[in-house]
């Protein structure tokens, strides 16, 4: 019994920091497809350019793991720039097919532009010594990387309700996926703040896949692998609801990563199954606007 | 007489907020009744429940004295009840006489053909051009819809509904968006429509619904305050105060 | 034309119109001309021609919902797939390897399925929808490998065995026989198209395209028509994975996979939605041009292909198609004085 409880317990700190990984990539994507409306499939590729920023600072410059984490995020948010300007921006009033094919054109060019110059092999990087092997938290010990990842989730959690709901920033981004016309009508500098949730999506999604490196391998195929993942978070969870992503990363995380243990066979399966259970019944998402 | 168009206690609440409520409407055939009252005062939303593109949240709908409540958008508009929209909904890459197809090929049950090819039903061809002609929008008929000015537009918007032969025609502000210098084209139109149909319109232009309405219901906060002849309308110091009063000074 | 015609003089004008769109011209002969001299000039070629032209059967079948009736998928490979099972299963579990019975045993199994999923997932739009026929695409692909027993799962499906086409024709190791066998399914899939979309039902299709709030009002049952034509379609997809079944002798998991909706969908929109020809056009090229480049970069071509998807979606939105006929009417333009 005990032993069973115990397996239970390591399957499920698994399945969480699995969770905190999809929530922090996918929720940039949620806020953008929330407040911009655009279906961009390209999202897990700015997560990708995260992890293979983070792997040439370490490798190449000797950058040590956690400034190199924070500058790829920051390096990655500033690449974004450009493509919500040049690219995205031109097609917000398109329709859904536009995006998706602008977006997966994007991401056929970052993997082949990845594979190119980091050949097709996964890459990885030694984390510190602080985040090998293993630590006692009280009520049970676990990989110390596992629990930095859902340290970071957590922490990047609260920032989030914190930057949402206290700042001015936060209460304009709000008003304007609640209605981007009456944002607009206050005075709201609507495409300054598309630029800036922007980049701050994909900084987001460029630290998950930094810290993805470790836990799910990263490969030039990693933003179209896990690309249906994100995007069962986002509809799953409601666009543009931070709450939302972080319930549907959540249960995704802990189910997929039960099933591959329990069910090998049928674990996906029943995944989707519940994605698309959830979807008929609430197409806008479990925390959506309706 | 069986009023060819009736609602009875329509309601409809979005929340704790009511934007029918209880609305009574008779509309005999051949009715030239118009709907008029401040933006927000829910008249499209009317319309909406009528046509069946919203359903009340409580009473009832009837088309020649038959409860059509309970029936969906498709079932009213085979039993003959029809409606324009205020903001052109049009096939905008479609020639103006595809648009007038469209609706000639649902009501004749045509549209179901999934063989024979479109161009030998040509009786369909030749009833889309003779109400292009009795609108005199032939000279326009290969033009695309995108390519004509606003107020033809509007007039597509209005054959297409004539293409349903509709006993009962729900205009939603016909000339709303025409310079006012054209918005007699339209009021010629819908001045020359078939007698036999009875038409309920919403209308800002008081010059339309005067000329045009021989009774009018004034709604006022998804309530009708008052009803009766455009004489009567004009004359109430009520309507004036909440209505007219208000267009005067704008 | 005079700029005011007499009100009887004009009627025969839009009967010209229709009559003309609906009638064949002779450019619309030159596909059929390739594919027939493609034979005889790349005879060595024929396998990887019969794998296009099973392609360009998957794309038109594609056409038909989102060129003509707007429905935009990410999933269209089930009904791919499905068709692919059928066929592959029937031979191989059930010994039954009668070429063109097997194919449309195939395309009544995706018919089935589109007329099943069509009916729940057409009631939903645009993100939802997107996200719902991924996630259906994905869920019969995961049930797939689930199903081992049947399917033989990841390892994929032997055992299939097709017998000579008209009990005469063998299957040759050049793909010869296959050739041709495609080729007149690609025609005939091909009418079947061509009369659906010039029907009544497809003028009312690209209606509901155009503008859904006017086919409501005007009394269309908009679903019904949705879950007809994605049958129709989804029925020609499982034709094409039947083929394509029975062509590899072979089928894996890979037949319903979101790569395989997406090749389509880009395949498509490379050639030109909406035109039934866009589904040759794109299909020739991105297949071509993917057995050519591939084998000297594969990230070339990858890259390339993306490149190729952002500069159509922002500069050319008919597809190369759409392209060729700006070009010509361009051309028309300045001859004019």
């Amino acid at each position: 019994m005990e032993q069973f409880a115990k397996a239970a317990i390591s399957i499920l700190f698994d399945g969480v920091a699995y969770a905190m990984l999809l929530f922090i990539i996918s929720v940039g994507l949620s806020i953008t497809m929330g407040l911009m409306g655009f279906a961009n499939l390209a999202h897990g590729a700015f997560a990708m350019l995260g992890g293979y920023v983070m792997v040439s600072l370490m490798l190449k410059a000797g950058v040590p793991f956690l400034l190199a984490l924070v500058l790829a995020a920051i390096i990655v948010a500033l690449i974004s720039v450009p493509f919500e300007r040049y690219l995205y921006r031109r097609l917000y009033k398109a329709g859904e097919l536009d995006q998706v094919l602008l977006s997966i054109g994007l991401v056929f060019m970052a993997t082949a532009t990845i594979t190119f110059f980091f050949g097709p092999s996964t890459v990885s990087i030694s984390v510190p010594e602080f985040l090998k092997g293993q630590v006692n938290l009280g009520f049970g010990i676990f990989p110390a990387y596992r629990t930095f990842t859902i340290a970071v989730g957590l922490v990047m959690i609260v920032a989030l309700w914190y930057g949402f709901e206290r700042t001015i920033t936060g209460a304009k981004i709000r008003a304007a996926v609640d209605n981007r016309r009456m944002a607009q009508s206050i005075g709201i500098d609507v495409d300054r703040l598309f630029v800036i949730t922007f980049a701050f999506g994909s900084g987001l999604a460029a630290l998950g896949g930094g810290l993805a490196i470790e836990i799910l391998g990263m490969s030039p195929t990693f933003a179209l692998t896990y690309l249906v993942f994100f995007l069962i978070v986002v509809a799953v969870g409601g666009l543009g609801s931070i709450r939302g992503a972080f319930v549907a990363a959540l249960v995704l995380g802990i189910i997929d990563t039960a099933g591959k243990y329990l069910w090998p066979d049928g674990g996906a399966f029943f995944i989707y199954a519940v994605t698309i259970g959830i979807l008929l019944i609430k197409p806008e998402g479990l925390f959506g606007k309706a | 007489m069986i009023p060819a168009l009736e609602t009875r206690d329509l309601s409809k609440h979005f929340g704790a907020l009511y934007v029918t409520q209880d609305v009574s409407l008779r509309l005999e055939p051949g009715a030239r009744h118009a709907l008029i009252g401040p933006n927000g005062a829910g008249k499209t939303t009317l319309i909406n429940l009528i046509s069946g593109a919203l359903s009340a949240n409580r009473g009832s709908v009837l088309l020649g004295g038959d409860d059509i409540t309970a029936q969906s958008q498709a079932g009213r508009v085979k039993r003959g009840l029809a409606r324009t929209f205020q903001i052109n909904q049009l096939f905008r890459d479609l020639t103006v006489v595809e648009n007038v197809t469209m609706p000639i090929l649902e009501r004749s049950g045509i549209g179901r053909n999934i063989w024979r090819r479109a161009s030998t039903f040509s009786h369909v061809l030749d009833e889309a051009m003779a109400l292009l002609s009795q609108l005199h929008l032939h000279g326009d008929a290969l033009t695309p819809v995108r390519e004509l000015p606003y107020g033809r537009q509007r007039l597509v918007e209005i054959a297409i509904t004539l293409g349903l032969k509709p006993s009962v025609l729900l205009l939603d502000e016909p000339a709303a968006g025409v310079p006012s210098a054209e918005s007699h084209i339209i009021l010629d139109v819908i001045a020359a429509l078939p007698e036999d149909i009875a038409i309920l319109i919403i209308e800002h232009d008081m010059e339309i619904v005067f000329q045009f309405a021989k009774s009018i219901s004034v709604l006022v906060a998804g309530n009708v305050l008052v009803e009766g002849t455009p004489e009567e309308i004009a004359e109430n110091q009520e309507v004036r105060a909440v209505y007219l009063g208000v267009e005067a000074d704008g | 034309m005079t700029d005011t015609p007499s009100d009887s003089g004009f009627t025969p004008d839009a009967r010209l119109y229709f009559r003309a769109r609906e009638g064949w011209r002779w450019a619309e002969a030159l596909p059929w001309i390739v594919a027939i001299a493609a034979f005889f000039v790349f005879p060595d070629y024929m396998a990887l021609g019969t794998q296009i032209l099973i392609a360009i059967i998957f794309a038109l079948s594609l056409d038909l919902i989102l060129g003509y009736a707007g429905i935009v998928t990410l999933g269209h490979a089930a009904y791919f797939g499905a068709g692919a099972y059928a066929t592959g299963m029937l031979s191989a579990h059930l010994g039954w390897g009668e070429p063109i019975s097997a194919m449309l045993f195939g395309g009544l199994v995706g018919a089935a399925l589109g007329f099943l999923s069509g009916w729940v997932l057409l009631r939903y739009h645009g993100l939802t929808l997107l996200m719902l026929t991924l996630a259906t695409a994905i869920l019969l692909m995961e049930g797939a490998n689930a199903a081992e027993y049947w399917t033989g799962g990841f390892d994929g499906l032997v055992g299939i065995s097709i017998w000579p086409l008209f009990n005469h024709f063998e299957y040759d190791l050049w793909g010869h026989t296959y050739y041709w066998y495609a080729l007149a399914v690609l025609f005939c899939c091909f009418l079947v198209a061509r009369r659906i979309v010039h029907s009544s039902f497809g003028r009312s299709l690209v209606g509901i395209k155009g503008n859904v709030n006017r086919m409501h009002a005007i009394g269309t049952p908009v679903h019904g028509k949705l879950v007809k034509i994605y049958t129709i379609s989804a029925g020609m997809a499982g034709i094409a994975g039947g083929l394509f079944a029975e062509s590899n002798a072979y089928v894996t998991l890979d037949v319903m996979s979101f790569a395989r909706s997406g090749t389509v969908l880009i395949m498509l929109v490379l050639g030109g939605t909406g035109r039934l020809y866009g589904a040759f056009l794109g299909t020739v090229v991105y297949l071509v041009l993917e057995d050519e480049l591939a084998k000297l970069s594969p990230e070339f071509w990858e890259f390339g292909i993306g490149l190729l998807l952002v500069v159509v979606v922002l500069f050319m939105r008919g597809g190369m198609l759409g392209a060729l006929d700006d070009l010509v009417a361009w051309a028309r333009g300045k001859g004019k004085p």
